[in-house]
């Protein structure tokens, strides 16, 4: 078994590469098969040999037929495919895995947020998971950059619970925050904002909205557009 | 780039000349320092960006015969802007140099991101942290030595503007140290570095600084690739980037960055106190959020325009130019000149080339140090004032919106307000704009709209002599123009445009002694470059005025002149010397006005023609060199007659509409 790592340092960005294992109960191995699936499909490697070698699980084989048999996945020859079922399941796991990442890397800063989320994972009901994505002000990545499927929370904006991290655009002037993830629309511009010192982790006080959004950073000041404030994403402080 | 810095640097890499590089971010003090180590002046002010070209300097610092180097700054040595590419060009090329790096004491953290990539180059260097003073007035305490044993560097401590620290900084040139500090990657990362490094050629700085450069994604680096490798290196060296970039879903340059961040963190929390209450709310830091208030900025903005306005209309250009034009040229030393010179040369050729109509004396002299220099010395100094108080970036926060529709962003506002200085260096400053497309733009509406001081003073000078109407009217018209154009030619020049990041310097008070150092370096520079060419133009007047082929051309241009502008035969001299200068052309239609032959309206057209009239000589050479021949030739081919249509159009409604100025 071996635990699975976001090998940094600093502990936000990650490597990709196939999700290693979880530690788990008997019955969750059929979740991580699909959750492998998921990934490879991803990467656009989903093939049944692949997901043989990638899955590091006990008696792998036996639970591919095992879903196979029950209709979740299809298994022929080379190829395996999701059903509509099991992709749907496969999503709202890798959902609530990676959300469960978020959770505690940004807000909790926990260490061992991999094997958190791998516990987390499995016990999430669907209206926490949508609470926590609210919470979370629904983030599109998980903190290794994958993106983090979308439920129905995301698209009807629930205003019942105020989220903690919100973008910095929603914050009021004078507000001081603290980055949590940014989701730049171009590579370029995260290079140009972390060269400034624009990273997740760094503090920033919001200093005005108009005529221009103006922060604060250390003892910087920076004009910035609006669109890029947007995509800044804060834990108020 | 490259062609342009080898001269220099053939010129300096062979000697045996100790060499002292300045490098740092972006206004921290590099051009003070520069000064305080040559004694040449280079300008300072108070923006980032002031420096876009590497400047060399002479010293004896030591003993020994030292050349300083001065560079654009840097918030990353990968690249993003063509100045910053100077910079990092510096360090690739010239070698067995001492690297000073300089570092705003308030702004540590991002020092030592620049501190931590010197050391990943492995060149010896120095950190002097500059603006000492100002960060123990927020409080903020830096334990040089700490920091000194965490890089493994002398940590120096100066403020430059007050020449303190200087003889500690000194001593740290003479024993330059390679960094003990690394930093240490992810893993495929590092492997990518290694995998890099050894297909590199050889450099003068380290091959995994190199190597990261490269996986960061440094385009710049493409063009010294070629120069030094076989294709199928790159080839190579470029699939390895891929493979590692496939390894993760942010940029590599992030990545790097991000580490890199994190690592100066790990040192600031060691090295630096900040005490409570050392923050107090200044009147500059009140003066500096009020400049850019959603509300209040727009009436200091005004302000600032007025008081502009009232020194370098009212004053320099009215009541100086009135004392030096009519008194001291016009009672004394034109009569004093005429009467020399019949005695001394009682020729009538010689009368009538010195002091005649068309006379060196009585015009080009007159003009250049009567009438144009104290409207730009008044002008300098108002510039000056504004340049050192911080205020010039925060105006680019009040106009960003505006410039969007032109397809810039507020950060264009610096080479266009440095435009009203000289149109010729703001051209060159368009480098500190990220895009070519940027840059394009801006250098045509340079050419196009922006009066450059001398212009400006003349037409202040001109306009303030008619009704407010006609200030508003040919303010407008400029203003729309630039705007029409600046659209269409945003949709026109292919690219994108790039994202608003601006640093904001903090406001403060202007040093007197800097001022009067950069009026003065800039009257120079002003006596130097359009004196000559003053006299260039007189002579080709008077010359014309000979042979018979001025009125020849007037004849010419009378049907556009007369019969579409509604001007007088004669303004079309003003135009012809416009060609070298277009202050000169304006001091020409300044003088006519003098001279009553213009009325109001006529003033108003000619005004806003010699405004967006082709750039002067200086400009478009510079705009050749920048742009290359080929765009300069189409802007200066599109300028010439756009004026004239313009000029027409609004003599046509103002005449049309009776419009009373």
């Amino acid at each position: 078994m071996q635990e699975r790592h976001i090998n940094n340092g600093s502990g936000i960005e990650g490597q990709s590469g196939h999700p290693a294992l979880c530690v788990l109960p008997e019955i969750e191995k059929e979740d991580e098969i699909l959750e492998t699936m998921w990934t490879l499909k991803e990467d656009c490697k989903l093939t049944l040999q692949q997901l043989l070698k990638t899955c590091a699980i006990p008696g792998c084989e036996d639970v591919i037929n095992e879903l196979a048999e029950k209709g979740w996945i299809e298994a022929k020859d080379e190829s395996v495919e999701f059903l509509t079922r099991g992709e749907k399941r496969a999503r709202e796991l890798v959902r609530r895995h990676r959300l469960s990442l978020r959770l505690f890397y940004d807000l909790f800063a926990l260490d061992g947020a991999e094997a958190e989320a791998c516990k987390f994972e499995h016990i999430l009901s669907p209206e926490v998971t949508d609470s926590v994505c609210t919470l979370l002000g629904h983030p599109p990545n998980s903190p290794d950059g994958k993106p983090i499927p979308r439920g129905e929370c995301c698209t009807i904006f629930r205003h019942e619970m105020k989220p903690l991290v919100v973008p910095l655009a929603d914050l009021s002037p004078g507000e001081n925050a603290k980055i949590v993830f940014i989701t730049p629309e171009s590579h370029s511009r995260l290079d140009r904002l972390s060269a400034m010192g624009l990273v997740p982790g760094s503090m920033v006080k919001l200093h005005q909205k108009r005529p221009s959004y103006v922060i604060q950073l250390g003892e910087t000041m920076i004009a910035v557009d609006k669109n890029i404030t947007k995509e800044i994403f804060v834990k108020k402080m | 780039m490259h062609a342009h810095n080898k001269g220099s640097r053939d010129r300096y890499h062979d000697s045996n000349l100790y060499k002292v590089l300045l490098i740092g971010n972006p206004n921290v003090g590099k051009s003070a320092l520069f000064g305080l180590l040559t004694g040449k002046y280079v300008t300072v002010s108070n923006y980032p960006g002031t420096t876009v070209e590497v400047t060399y300097g002479n010293a004896i610092l030591n003993k020994i015969k030292t050349l300083v180097i001065d560079t654009p700054g840097v918030n990353s040595l990968i690249p993003m802007s063509e100045d910053e590419k100077v910079t990092r060009d510096m360090l690739l090329s010239d070698r067995a140099g001492i690297v000073v790096q300089v570092a705003d004491t308030k702004n540590l953290r991002r020092g030592l991101l620049i501190t931590l990539q010197l050391a990943e180059m492995e060149v010896p260097f120095v950190l002097d942290l500059n603006m000492d003073d100002e960060a123990k007035s927020r409080g903020i305490v830096i334990d040089q030595e700490k920091l000194s044993a965490f890089i493994g560097i002398d940590v120096v401590k100066t403020v430059a503007i007050h020449k303190s620290g200087i003889d500690k900084l000194l001593k740290g040139i003479q024993r330059p140290r390679l960094s003990s500090l690394s930093v240490r990657y992810d893993d495929a990362i590092e492997e990518g570095a290694k995998k890099i490094s050894v297909l590199l050629p050889e450099a003068n700085i380290s091959h995994r600084s190199l190597a990261l450069m490269i996986l960061a994604g440094d385009e710049s680096l493409k063009s010294w690739l070629h120069a030094n490798v076989q294709d199928d290196v790159i080839e190579n060296i470029e699939n390895i980037r891929q493979s590692v970039q496939s390894k993760f879903n942010n940029s590599l340059g992030y990545l790097i960055n991000n580490k890199r961040l994190k690592t100066a963190d790990e040192i600031l929390v060691q090295v630096m106190t900040r005490h409570e209450g050392g923050r107090q709310s200044t009147v500059s830091s009140y003066l500096g959020f009020w400049s850019m208030h959603p509300v209040y900025g727009l009436p200091i903005l005004l302000a600032v325009l007025y008081l502009v306005y009232q020194f370098v209309g009212v004053l320099g250009a009215g009541t100086s130019v009135n004392f030096l034009e009519k008194t001291v040229f016009g009672e004394y030393l034109n009569p004093w000149s005429a009467k020399i010179i019949d005695f001394i040369l009682p020729v009538p050729f010689f009368h009538e080339l010195l002091v005649g109509e068309y006379g060196l004396i009585t015009m080009a002299l007159t003009y250049a140090i009567a009438i144009v220099l104290p409207i730009v010395g008044f002008f300098f100094i108002a510039f000056g004032i504004l340049e050192d108080s911080g205020y010039l970036p925060r105006l680019a926060v009040m106009v960003n919106k505006v410039f969007k529709v032109i397809g810039l962003n507020g950060k264009a506002v610096l080479p266009m307000v440095l435009g009203l200085g000289c149109d010729t260096m703001a051209t060159l400053t368009t480098r500190i704009l990220e895009t070519r497309k940027e840059r394009i733009l801006v250098t045509l509406l340079l050419a196009l709209g922006v009066p450059c001081s001398a212009q400006l003073g003349v037409i202040l000078g001109l306009i303030s002599g008619l009704s407010g109407l006609a200030t508003v009217i040919w303010l407008a018209v400029v203003l729309l123009v630039m705007l029409l154009v600046g659209y269409i030619a945003s949709k026109i020049i292919p690219g994108e445009p790039s994202d608003f990041i601006l640093e904001l310097p903090p406001i403060r008070m202007p040093q007197m002694t800097n001022i009067v150092i950069k009026t003065l370096a800039r009257v120079e520079w002003y006596m130097k470059e359009a004196v000559p060419l003053f006299v260039l133009g007189t002579l080709i007047l008077f010359i014309g005025h000979k042979v018979g082929l001025l009125e020849y051309i007037q004849k010419l241009v009378d049907p556009i002149v007369v019969g579409f502008l509604g001007l007088p035969s004669k303004a079309a001299e003003a135009f012809v010397i416009g060609f070298l200068r277009r202050d000169y052309g304006a001091a020409g239609l300044f003088v006519m006005a003098k001279q009553g032959l213009l009325d109001p309206t006529q003033i108003e057209v000619s005004l806003v023609v010699i405004t967006l009239f082709v750039p002067c000589i200086a400009n478009f050479f510079v705009m050749v060199k920048e742009r290359g021949m080929t765009i300069a030739l189409y802007m200066t081919a599109f300028i010439f007659p756009f004026a004239f249509v313009v000029g027409g159009a609004l003599n046509w409604i103002l005449r049309t509409m009776k419009v009373a100025l």
